[in-house]
């Protein structure tokens, strides 16, 4: 009677888990992990997966150009030096744009790309990711929030930019980047040393 | 006095040269063009004005008296830039103190209030998802000191997939501020601070404003300001009541399990929110089901990208049935690691079959208990009398008791067992020999040594039906082998054995049918050597031959019962003090006088016989009822265990473990209770002794001990997160490293080699 009341719990509470993940639920990643599955569209309307990167490292930064936070790093030009840094290091560089229609940040792919070369941005791709899926599958939660994925197609890194959360563009200087130090620890072999931080930013406008 | 020069004032045209993210953020530069012109970032408004009023209205004044304002304040910027309250875009920040005249010496209470624009939020020390919580940055003069920030209850702000914690219509956030004592009576103090804050709607715009307020000194402190202490009178509602310890979070594979202590005499809660106080450890956004189970709330929780990291402590929201709610801050330790710092091969449990080997040799320990030794010695002796023949008859019947003894003792342990799970899975925090942590049991078990001993004695005849003991006799029947098994699995619970703590500490974290078998193969072992016994004739011949000398043997045999039931009145005595023990010796005098009453037989009259009876069944009655009423007695304070032995000892709690920890004192943590033999003996043999005591001196080491006699959740939880479920456990933390789980039996050498192995 006991485990046929548990499982008639158990089995209530995993309904109830499944009802709310098919809607509007985040998933939680683990560092260490393979990367999960995407399928989105670039500007340029090219598709891109996780097969796409074909055994190359990838960051992923999730970004909307009116959130302050993401100003910060592209009005010093913090995020674009980042680009230019991982492009040498042989990274694939997706920004990944998940607003909504009509919410701060949604953009137009010709808007996108104008924006990319406004603020003389280097990624490989920008994303557009309008329905939410891939913000959803990665847990994206703010903008900027970083993910770093090894060669192998594991996750190596995710949080936040660096670890100074305003949008005080003076805070960059002296700040530790965490995206750069998990591309130096991955050159070097080694595991990184700080897998997982708090995002900060402003909420992905889903 | 140099603080008094205010520094360079940060104004807005000079951020909008340097600082380009205020200027294409997209509020603040909408209101730029609005404004045509350098828009302030920092309104400053009369105080009193009615922009301290939220109303749409005020958001709306003149643009021409907001220029005034401008240009008066950037002249006066030069002296100083801060005023108060401030209004920007979206808040008007003020700084508030209760008085505005404060005596050197003392301290008084401020306030950071931020009234926030219709439909937009600040946020909680922890913001969820995303968002950033306010920040107050201090200049003040040498010697005044401005405590934290304090954090009333947030709401929880759905945001799409996300969630946030946060405020919404206002935040007010008091603090403490401290006056040194050689402030000159007479200067005015003045206060200066930076608020930046983030503030949302559904997009963030990022404010701040530089807060001023100055406070006269006088020798004795003003009277307090009525208006303000409105407003701190409403913070103070919101601010959490008090702090709940004893927390335990366990991850569990359908998520995170968070337990806390609810004390039975408070209301129970309609609803119940957790807010975890550190980002990662939850997800915000998740539902939370909560369930509330005797003296323990819990709470299921979905685990977030740092669950395993996080800082586990956090704010619990309870509505009561009222409406009303009320917050309290919880100190959570994690049940998989204790106190977060254990060592590998203790978070490993150990495995099923080393369980259940454990589990089998407890058992068998058990066999040599004082308690439950004279039982089996009896009954061993009944068989060696009646039942050594070779027959196929004698042979049948051995094994018919050696097979109803098992059963009795299985019965008895999986009745035990299932009670324990019972109460598990109802939350209750118990562990092994929670039977005993009820003085009305510790009473009963009194009684039932007594009995057994003074038929022993010989002083009385108990029914062999009922107990099989008595005359020993071979005939008394398989339900006297059944009920002598009971009795011995009923008498084994109070002698812990070694190893049995950590089998069943294992057990009560399986599922529920290897819990039971773990149950089983203890009480398995502890009928063996009787079965085998039974099983082979080989052995029952070898037994000694039966004569007299099995009387004297079995009168002796008596002292060592009579030891234990002392030993439970003392047991009691510790529990419930001199008024319970009274209770339970003139119960036991009570119980005396029915037995040998009953004993006395003789009366031919039928009346006489009758009224024997009728005092026999009231002097029973009568001693029972002195049992029970041990249960309303209330409890003696905690560590009253073991004193004599070791009387620097600290009572355990997990403060005191923190605190010593966190200053990099060693700690040695003694779980204890009064009807645990084994600690006693290792207080008496090991930790009582002037060489540990010494080494414990010389190195300024903590002695924490934890007294379960009663119970006490906080030491369950403690015992829990070493994979225990009962005592004694003994735990050195060195200054600097991993704590050391001690064997459950000491020697002195022992606890000095390991005081020893720390560097």
């Amino acid at each position: 009677m006991r485990s046929f009341i548990r499982s008639a719990q158990s089995l209530s509470i995993l309904a109830l888990t499944v009802a709310l993940a098919a809607g509007p639920a985040i998933a939680a990643l683990r560092v260490g992990q393979p990367a999960p599955a995407f399928s989105v569209s670039d500007t340029s309307g090219k598709v891109w997966t996780l097969e796409t990167l074909a055994g190359r490292p990838a960051i992923l930064e999730w970004t909307n150009h009116d959130c302050p936070f993401v100003v910060k790093h592209y009005g010093a030009g913090n995020m674009q030096a980042l680009q230019a840094e991982a492009k040498d290091a042989g990274y694939v560089w997706l920004s990944v744009v998940s607003s909504a229609p009509g919410k701060q940040g949604h953009v137009s792919p010709s808007e996108a790309d104008d924006l990319t070369q406004r603020r003389s941005a280097v990624p490989t791709a920008v994303l557009l990711d309008s329905d939410g899926v891939m913000g959803r599958t990665y847990g994206a939660m703010t903008t900027p929030h970083m993910y770093v994925i090894d060669a192998g197609g594991t996750l190596a890194y995710m949080g936040g930019i660096d670890d100074r959360p305003t949008t005080n563009p003076a805070d960059i200087q002296g700040a530790t980047n965490h995206v750069r130090a998990a591309m130096t620890d991955l050159a070097a072999g080694q595991a990184v040393g700080t897998p997982l931080t708090r995002p900060y930013g402003c909420s992905v406008k889903y | 006095m140099d603080v008094l020069v205010a520094p360079r004032p940060i104004l807005y045209h000079d951020r909008m040269k340097t600082d380009p993210s205020i200027a294409s953020t997209g509020a603040v530069k909408r209101r730029c063009i609005a404004d045509r012109s350098g828009c302030q970032r920092a309104r400053p408004i009369p105080v009193g004005g009615d922009a301290l009023e939220p109303e749409r209205g005020s958001w709306r004044l003149d643009r021409r008296l907001w220029w005034c304002a401008i240009a008066f304040w950037f002249l006066l910027g030069c002296l100083s830039a801060a005023a108060n309250p401030v209004a920007t875009e979206n808040v008007v920040a003020s700084l508030v103190a209760e008085r505005t005249q404060v005596a050197p010496g003392s301290s008084l209470e401020l306030a950071l209030v931020l009234r926030i624009r219709p439909g937009w939020h600040t946020y909680w020390r922890n913001p969820g998802d995303s968002g950033e919580p306010p920040r107050l940055t201090w200049i003040l003069p040498d010697g005044v000191i401005a405590g934290p920030l304090r954090w009333p209850l947030p709401e929880r702000i759905p945001v799409g997939p996300l969630a946030n914690y946060g405020y919404s219509g206002q935040a007010i956030h008091p603090l403490t501020l401290e006056v040194p004592e050689d402030w000159p009576v007479g200067v005015p103090l003045p206060l200066r601070a930076r608020a930046d804050w983030l503030v949302c709607e559904e997009h963030c715009v990022p404010e701040s404003a530089e807060l001023a307020l100055t406070l006269a000194t006088a020798p004795s402190p003003g009277p307090a300001d009525p208006e303000v202490a409105g407003i701190l009178a409403v913070a103070r509602a919101g601010l959490p009541e008090g702090r709940i310890d004893g927390a335990v979070l366990t991850a569990t594979d359908r998520g995170l399990r968070l337990s806390i202590p609810w004390k039975a005499g408070q209301p129970s809660p309609a609803e119940v929110a957790w807010f975890a106080g550190a980002w990662g450890l939850i997800e915000h956004a998740a539902p939370q089901s909560w369930s509330w189970s005797g003296d323990r709330l819990e709470i299921a929780l979905t685990p977030g990208s740092a669950a395993e990291s996080a800082a586990p402590d956090g704010l619990l929201a309870v509505t009561g049935a009222d409406g009303a709610v009320r917050s309290f801050e919880v100190a959570v330790r994690r049940a998989d690691t204790a106190l977060g710092t254990k060592t590998a091969d203790q978070k490993a449990p150990i495995g099923l079959p080393l369980a259940l080997a454990f589990a089998l040799l407890g058992g068998l320990i058990l066999n040599l208990m004082p308690c439950v030794f004279p039982i089996l010695a009896m009954k061993a002796m009944s068989l060696v009398r009646g039942m050594a023949g070779e027959g196929a008859d004698e042979g049948r019947e051995r094994l018919r008791h050696g097979l109803a003894y098992t059963a009795g003792v299985l019965v008895f342990f999986g009745a035990l067992a299932g009670l324990l799970l019972a109460l598990r899975a109802g939350g209750a925090a118990i562990g092994w020999g929670f039977q005993l942590q009820y003085p009305p049991f510790v009473a009963l078990m009194a009684y039932v040594f007594l009995t057994l001993g003074l038929s022993l004695s010989g002083a009385v005849t108990l029914g062999t039906r009922l107990m099989g003991l008595g005359g020993a006799q071979v005939g008394s029947g398989t339900a006297g082998a059944f009920g002598t098994g009971a009795l011995a699995a009923l008498v084994a619970a109070p002698c812990t054995a070694p190893f049995m703590g950590a089998a069943l500490g294992y057990a009560v974290t399986l599922s529920w049918p290897l819990a039971l078998a773990i149950m089983l193969t203890l009480g398995l072992g502890l009928a063996l050597p009787f079965l085998l016994v039974s099983l082979l004739p080989g052995l029952a011949r070898r037994m000694p031959k039966p004569g007299p000398w099995m009387e004297s043997l079995k009168q002796f045999l008596a002292f060592p019962l009579y030891g234990a039931a002392a030993w439970l009145v003392w047991v009691l005595s510790v529990q419930t003090g001199p008024a319970g023990v009274a209770g339970v010796l003139a119960g036991m005098v009570l119980l005396a006088f029915a037995l040998w009453l009953r004993e006395l037989g003789g009366g031919r009259q039928p009346w006489v016989r009758r009224a024997r009876l009728l005092v026999v069944v009231a002097s029973l009655a009568g001693a029972l009822a002195l049992g029970l009423s041990t249960t309303r007695l209330a409890p003696v304070a905690a560590n009253a265990v073991g004193d004599e032995a070791a009387g620097f000892a600290t009572p355990y709690t997990a403060d005191r473990l923190e605190a010593a920890r966190a200053e990099g004192r060693p700690v040695f943590v003694n779980m204890t209770a009064a009807w645990c033999i084994t600690c006693l003996v290792n207080e008496r043999v090991a930790l009582g002794t002037a060489a540990v005591t010494d080494a414990f001196r010389e190195r300024n080491l903590l002695y924490l001990k934890g007294d379960w006699t009663n119970r006490d959740p906080a030491i369950t939880d403690y015992l829990s997160g070493f994979g225990r479920n009962g005592v004694p456990l003994y735990v050195y933390y060195p200054s600097d490293g991993e704590p050391r789980v001690l064997p459950q039996i000491l020697t002195p050498d022992l606890v000095l080699e390991a005081l020893a192995g720390s560097p």
